[in-house]
């Protein structure tokens, strides 16, 4: 563009900006990319049978040890085969999520998407979107298919519970939403360590730490242990909370706070970030 | 039209571009050259919003690429074609590159056929050669119809078909009015397939000229020349207003006269002439003079003698 007046300069390809469309109508575009992209690699359905199929076995077994446990001792709480058994999906789910960032990251594709989308935090809550509800479908259908196998076996020993006693539905309903809470917290991490195997190690350390804290010498196991994801599980799933450690209700919030923190850590990062 | 203004980009104490300002057209197929590392893959990456400038600015169509709604209608780009998911299937891949800009299935099935890869469009990406994942790279760049097509390096590991079919492609984007930016460090490929030059070297502009021009400001013009009575015919050349270079084996080199006048010269007075060579400096050529400075990466010449013969031949250096 020389010094030829303005009038007649002719720019012959920008068009005039077509009716942009609606925030809701970008946000599908989005949500339909990622979910495209989750649904058509293989990886995911191999992470989400071993969050699945895993724990409906593994709790039918922790289910079938407390029933032949001698009477005599305290009676262990009726939901905690639910919870433990989740160990390994935990980890499924946390890689499922690091691998939605760090696949594209380690492969170069993420230039592809950034490109496509140089909004990038709207990225991150699309494949949090994604990864996090397809998470918490599975978790729920998890948690309430290992709850009936429990009780299955509890009942028999005069150890079970209802679904409809009181506390029971929501503990769970609570014992679900963990594997989106992992997955969630997994889908940050790949977005913050853009490395798989640096992001899985990451995810990892995430999990197993909180038991380490809970080696600390009281009270500073509870008081410190509280914060973290795995008592703040336990308060949340459990039939009998422990009096020393938050409400179920606080402990809820702590459960929430750990993605909703990581989510946040990411949004900040990947905008300023080159790739 | 892709505007670059000023544009400086370093890396801690590298300096990658180094005030870069140029303007590329529509309607052209424009080469963009420069030595491996010279930062036209960096300059490419800031025109899409990937890499942040330190300063200046980047436009595409007037607007800064991260403004953009839905940019694929705008930019098409292939920056690196085995950036791909390799169990994804290209059809697959294509569709969520194109959801993601409010594009349909069709226009997934139509770029599909423009590039040539239905036949292949439902097989896992990991098993594509380098070509095919360079046409599937080229088939979302066109997802969006786009005006301005950017494209890193496209192509490697094409076969000599391929690499026709390409060039062709983009001399039609550019006849309806595209703009096509096109990098190369291969001067001799960009020779046939771009109207345009833009060279950089070191993240500095060299050059930003039609093709031809180019040619023309950095070609030498020379006439090679030996004859057994080489210093009578210097003399007798350089009252004509020649001008000329004695070379270390006797041959002179002589500009300012062509071949033809230099024979006639000689003829006339009737001294032999043993060799009389018209030179033209090719594009490739005019591209090492341009460049020559700006190579960050030299090789050391491999000579018939010395301790180089010695050693076992290295076999990267012959794998291409």
């Amino acid at each position: 563009m020389s010094a030829a007046p303005l009038n007649t300069v002719t720019v012959p390809t920008a068009p005039a900006r077509p009716n942009v469309p609606s925030i809701a109508v970008r946000a599908r575009d989005l949500l339909g990319c990622e979910w495209t992209k989750f649904r058509s690699v293989r990886s995911t359905y191999w992470t989400l049978a071993v969050a699945v199929v895993t724990p409906i076995g593994f709790s039918i077994l922790v289910a079938s040890a407390f029933a032949a446990a001698p009477p005599g001792g305290t009676p262990a709480d009726p939901l905690l085969p639910g919870l433990l058994s989740l160990e390994y999906a935990v980890i499924a789910v946390a890689v499922l999520g690091v691998l939605s960032f760090s696949s594209e990251f380690g492969t170069g594709l993420i230039r592809t998407t950034f490109a496509a989308a140089p909004r990038r935090r709207a990225v991150l809550a699309a494949k949090a979107a994604v990864t996090g509800t397809v998470t918490l479908i599975a978790g729920e259908v998890v948690a309430f298919s290992s709850f009936f196998a429990d009780q299955a076996v509890l009942s028999g020993h005069h150890l079970g519970v209802g679904i409809s006693d009181p506390g029971v539905p929501g503990a769970v309903l609570a014992t679900g939403v963990l594997l989106c809470v992992f997955a969630l917290i997994g889908v940050a991490i790949g977005a913050i360590v853009r490395h798989t195997a640096g992001g899985i190690a990451a995810a990892i350390g995430v999990i197993v730490v909180p038991a380490v804290l809970a080696l600390l010498p009281a009270p500073w196991n509870g008081r410190i242990g509280r914060f973290t994801l795995l008592d703040a599980a336990r308060q949340v799933t459990a039939l009998h909370p422990q009096p020393d450690l938050f409400t179920p209700a606080a402990s809820l919030l702590v459960l929430l706070a750990w993605p909703a923190a990581a989510l946040a850590a990411a949004a900040l990062l990947i905008t300023h970030r080159d790739v | 039209m892709i505007e670059l203004d000023q544009l400086s980009k370093r890396f801690g104490s590298v300096t990658a571009l180094d005030d870069l300002s140029f303007t590329v057209r529509p309607g052209h197929v424009t080469g963009f050259l420069g030595p491996n590392g010279a930062g036209k893959t960096t300059t490419m990456k800031i025109i899409l919003g990937l890499d942040t400038p330190t300063a200046g600015t980047a436009l595409v169509n007037g607007c800064r690429y991260d403004r953009l709604v839905r940019p694929l209608h705008q930019v098409g780009s292939l920056l690196d074609a085995t950036a791909l998911h390799g169990g994804r299937t290209a059809r697959l891949h294509l569709a969520s590159i194109a959801q993601s800009n409010g594009i349909g299935r069709r226009r997934v099935a139509e770029v599909l056929a423009l590039t040539g890869m239905e036949a292949v469009a439902d097989r896992r990406v990991n098993g594509y050669s380098l070509g095919m994942k360079q046409r599937l790279g080229l088939a979302a760049a066109m997802l969006g119809d786009p005006p301005v097509l950017m494209l890193d390096e496209p192509v490697n590991g094409l076969d000599t078909e391929g690499i026709g079919w390409i060039r062709q492609f983009f001399k039609t984007l550019a006849a309806e009015g595209r703009t096509v930016l096109v990098s190369s460090h291969l001067m001799s490929e960009m020779a046939l397939s771009a109207d345009h030059l833009i060279v950089i070297g070191r993240g500095k502009l060299l050059a930003d000229t039609p093709t031809a021009q180019l040619i023309a400001a950095n070609a030498r013009h020379d006439v090679l020349l030996r004859s057994p009575r080489a210093a009578e015919l210097a003399g007798l050349l350089t009252a004509r207003g020649a001008t000329i270079t004695p070379q270390p084996d006797g041959a002179l080199v002589v500009t300012g006269l062509d071949a033809a006048a230099i024979g006639d010269l000689a003829a006339s007075r009737g001294i032999a002439v043993h060799a009389l060579v018209p030179r033209q400096a090719s594009l490739e050529d005019a591209y090492l003079d341009l460049t020559g400075e700006s190579v960050d990466y030299h090789g050391t010449p491999v000579t018939a003698s010395g301790p180089v013969t010695e050693r076992t031949p290295n076999p990267m250096s012959t794998a291409r």
